[in-house]
């Protein structure tokens, strides 16, 4: 465990402290890249997404019957001789274990990895005691040593070199130690061995606690948690209520996916599974002493909510730290308190409380990665937003607040971003960057030149621009965004021209405004809402084919969260649902629907590289269209990491400068190597941040988004 | 055999080998077990982790004592095929055991165990160990040696949920595992290592039946 920050500023300092940790950055960035490949080809073996959908309903269906589950398997573990209990919350179960290993006259424990037992605290609650405990896990011994907390739920020692390991292993023996890693594991074999020997009680967790036949699993790469719970005399294994399942083959069918996600491995190399108390020739009577201990601590309320209660899918892979570009650049002491990664900012809500959590569970960048890749198929990024929102009614928000009034009052933002203009005049000079925009919506940004509001939005360009077409193929409708609307509008005209070249009818509704995802972001659920049915009415989606947006994060926004916001509110959920029916990213629409193709396009020759936008290529799975689309118009050459998020996030580049720029800056750096003079983008946020960040940089780069390279290169 | 069935052989040994493990075939029981003795024959003496009131060699690579006595676990084996192996082990010098692993808890040279079955979409055996010097010998032995017939390989996790359902509940306590490769870690640097803890080798012997 480590401290919680307290306070979004202190809590920037410490990541500009694990920012400049060379060491940690290296790591984790060749770690993040190894994994994506690894992780890939060890799924290609089975059908990820239906294992994945497997284990969310047997997960989901076994949360509904938690109790039932704990009454079962308590009888099927009792009949097998082993000892049942319940534990309220953390001190109960720390009491629980503590009296076991009194009653059983114990001096030594040796532990294998359970993130539950960190969540109680237990190592210390048993030396306040008076035990002799160690860690039996390499990387958790490891940090034991160093009196940290895991850095990672399946690596935990991930943040450290050799060199400090060497250090540790060289106070902890007597001896000088070498750096070399195979010798230092042999190190720990030896040293490790001999505190098995040593020990009366086990302490392990559980992976899975499967309730037919009362059996607890142990997962481990290394069979410390074989030794844990067979050589002691007394084994207790700690286990969240959420970890009951039904049958051995709910567990069999998570073990398909567990290890693939945590390490690309088939299986881990140990999986067992204890049913009963097995013979123990250390034991007086020849019986080992078992117990299983189960941890409530909120679980049991958690798992009666609709919505929160999906967090019981988990099964602690660690892949959401794995694939989060937050994660990678700051490490797991600054990106969780006990449980790490995505889940982590959630379960430290839950757990540990909103005060730890208020701070630590800013700090997503909403990027939809780790949505992608869960075992349990857990909508993290939305469970996430959902906290913020939740503190927000507890506790206000200040900036929040400002931002939700603002923005929920369509005329009065729209009249401000108008002033903005007037208000930059002098300090713009006329250039295409300025560097203070309104800070509620942008914030201070020194990594990235700021764009400055347009002379004329797209609202008021649109009674002059608007094409009549006749006998017109489709209609549609422009969702614009305030991005493009007041400070890119040169964007919108662009797909309009391209839609009229090609008979398509298009109509800009004004009484649209903000798709209310700066408010989601912030929390600001009230104003969120009100801002979505403001467009969902603004919006007659019956007489549209499409509703197009050049945004994805709009696009995204519109169609998934919409329906979200407004379940079970009858009328207007099933026009919000109508409506993100309709609605369509550019690229996909003219791609899929029109049909473009390399004929219709004089292909430039340009070397054009591509950045794909979050919430394109995850939030709505858009993959090929955008790279095809630039192929046709000019030479497209692949990036590395294209799918990796540029940093923008929207107010959390505003939250989190530091991160977000050097999101920015690793995502330069491979645009620089692909060679290509220009970088397109199917998204204005991105296009802020990147063309923010090459005008910063004085590079050689045009950044366009789609709608305006298909534009200029197409066949009139 | 019916092909398909050879499928989910190659499958088996593809992937156990891709763990690192040893995987080799065996006309019968003789071959196996002649195999078991000449790999604990070909590798140096364990290595002592633990203080054992034994004769002791010479420090071994991590600078502890190596045992003299050589020691070949088997305590699983069916009887006739345990005094088969104690015969080959007696004309090497080797000691043969059944029982009384928690005395050689320090490390021994070789155990060797019986798999229930292996499934082949990881390449894992799965053993009982409900008999405590089994699971001993597999995790103390610096070579942990399988015998899996070929018969008993199954597909996938999902094909054999029943076989592992009636293994539960055959007795009324069992300690079941899914072995797939040597004990291993990647926590210092992410670097692969194997045997921080349990075997450092894991060889699998397919039987005909
Ligand atoms: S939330 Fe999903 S990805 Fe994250 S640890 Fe849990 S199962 Fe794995």
């Amino acid at each position: 465990m480590h401290e919680a920050p307290k306070n979004l500023s202190e809590y920037r300092k410490e990541i500009d402290k694990a920012l400049d940790d060379n060491f940690l950055r290296r790591t984790l960035d060749t770690f993040a890249v190894a994994y994506r490949a690894n992780r890939e080809a060890i799924f290609k073996e089975v059908d990820e997404k239906a294992l994945i959908k497997q284990i969310a309903d047997a997960k989901d269906d076994a949360c509904k019957h938690m109790d039932e589950l704990y009454e079962q398997f308590r009888a099927e573990a009792e009949k097998r001789g082993v000892h049942v209990y319940r534990a309220a919350d953390a001190k109960e179960a720390n009491e629980i274990i503590a009296r076991i290993a009194k009653e059983n006259d114990v001096k030594k424990i040796v532990k294998s990895k359970s993130m539950t037992a960190e969540e109680i605290q237990l190592n210390p609650y048993l030396e306040k005691e008076g035990f002799i405990v160690d860690e039996t896990d390499l990387g958790e011994w490891i940090i034991q040593l160093r009196h940290e907390g895991p850095s990672h739920m399946v690596m935990p020692a991930i943040h450290l070199s050799r060199y400090q390991v060497a250090d540790d292993f060289t106070k902890v023996t007597g001896v000088k130690q070498d750096t070399d890693v195979q010798r230092l594991v042999k190190v720990a074999r030896v040293q490790l061995r001999r505190k098995f020997l040593a020990a009366d009680m086990g302490v392990s967790g559980c992976n899975f606690a499967v309730a037919e036949c009362g059996a607890v699993s142990t997962v481990t790469n290394e069979g410390n948690a074989r030794m844990v719970t067979t050589v002691p005399r007394v084994h207790v294994a700690i286990a969240g209520l959420d970890k009951l399942v039904p049958t051995i083959d709910v567990a069999l069918t998570a073990l398909q996916v567990l290890p693939r996600n945590a390490t690309a491995q088939r299986l881990t190399s140990y999986v067992t599974f204890i049913a009963g108390a097995t013979e123990c020739g250390s034991a007086s009577d020849g019986k080992k002493s078992m117990h299983v201990v189960f941890l409530d601590n909120g679980r049991s309320e958690i798992a009666k909510d609709p919505l929160f209660s999906q967090i019981f899918r988990c099964v602690r892979c660690g892949a959401c730290a794995n694939v989060c570009p937050v994660f990678r650049l700051v490490g797991g002491h600054k990106m969780g308190y006990i449980y790490i990664g995505a889940i982590g900012l959630i379960l430290t809500y839950f757990f540990h409380g909103k005060d730890i959590a208020k701070t630590l569970c800013q700090n997503c960048v909403g990027c939809e990665s780790c949505k992608n890749i869960c075992a349990g198929g857990i909508d993290l990024p939305r469970l996430i937003r959902e906290i913020r929102a939740r503190l927000v009614d507890e506790k206000g928000d200040s900036v929040g607040m400002l931002v939700s009034s603002v923005l929920k009052n369509r005329k009065m933002f729209h009249n401000l971003l108008k002033f903005a203009k007037f208000a930059q005049k002098p300090v713009t000079g006329g250039a295409p960057f300025i560097r203070h925009l309104p800070e509620f919506l942008l914030g201070k940004h020194g990594f990235k030149a700021l764009p400055a509001i347009a002379n004329e939005s797209f609202r008021d360009r649109w009674p002059r621009i608007a094409p009549r077409i006749d006998k017109p193929k489709f209609k549609v409708a422009i969702f614009g965004g305030c991005a493009q609307d007041f400070i890119y509008p040169e964007q919108l005209e662009a797909c309009v021209k391209i839609l009229a070249a090609k008979g398509v009818a298009v109509d800009y509704p004004m009484e649209q405004s903000c798709c209310g995802l700066p408010l989601e972001m912030l929390g600001q659920r009230k104003a969120s809402l009100q801002v979505a049915e403001q467009n969902i009415n603004a919006f007659d989606a019956g007489a549209y084919d499409a509703i197009i947006t050049l945004c994805a994060s709009c696009a995204s926004h519109l169609k998934h969260v919409y329906p979200q916001l407004t379940e079970n509110m009858g009328d207007l959920h099933a026009k919000a649902q109508a409506f993100a029916d309709k609605v369509m990213d550019f690229s996909s629409f003219v791609h899929d629907v029109l049909g473009l193709k390399p004929e219709d396009f004089n292909n430039s020759g340009e070397k054009v590289t591509y950045h794909a936008s979050c919430h394109l290529c995850r939030g709505l799975h858009v993959k090929e269209a955008p790279r095809e689309l630039i192929a046709d118009a000019a030479t497209y050459v692949p990036c590395a990491e294209e799918e990796v998020c540029c940093g923008f996030g929207g107010s959390y580049s505003a939250k989190f400068p530091e991160i977000s720029g050097q999101l920015l800056e690793n995502k330069l750096k491979n645009v620089a190597e692909t060679g290509a003079t220009r970088l397109v983008v199917d998204c204005p946020g991105c296009v802020m941040q990147l063309r923010g960040g090459a005008e910063k940089k004085k590079m050689n780069l045009k950044v366009s988004h789609m709608a305006e390279l298909l534009a200029e290169q197409l066949k009139k | 055999m019916a092909p398909e069935h050879q499928q989910v052989l190659d499958t088996f040994s593809a992937n156990a080998q891709a763990t690192t493990a040893v995987v080799t075939e065996a006309p019968n029981m003789a071959a196996a077990l002649q195999y078991v003795v000449d790999v604990c024959e070909n590798r140096p003496a364990a290595e002592l982790l633990a203080d054992e009131d034994v004769e002791k060699g010479p420090n071994g690579p991590n600078g502890v004592p190596t045992r003299v006595q050589r020691i070949i676990a088997a305590p699983d084996l069916d009887d006739a095929d345990f005094e088969q192996l104690s015969g080959i082990c007696a004309e090497k010098g080797f000691s043969c055991i059944r029982q009384g692993m928690r005395k050689h808890l320090a490390g021994i040279e070789v155990g060797v165990t019986k798999a229930v079955l292996g499934i082949a979409a990881s390449g894992t055996c799965m053993v009982d160990s409900d008999n405590e010097d089994a699971r001993l010998a597999g995790m103390v032995s610096e070579v942990h040696i399988l015998l899996l017939k070929k018969s008993e390989v199954y597909p996938d996790l999902p094909s054999v949920a029943q076989k592992v359902r009636e293994r539960m509940n055959a007795r009324p306590a069992t300690y079941t595992t899914f072995i797939t490769g040597p004990s291993r870690t990647a926590d210092i640097e992410r670097v692969a290592a194997v045997g921080v803890h349990g075997p450092l080798e894991l060889h699998i012997i397919l039987l005909e039946d």
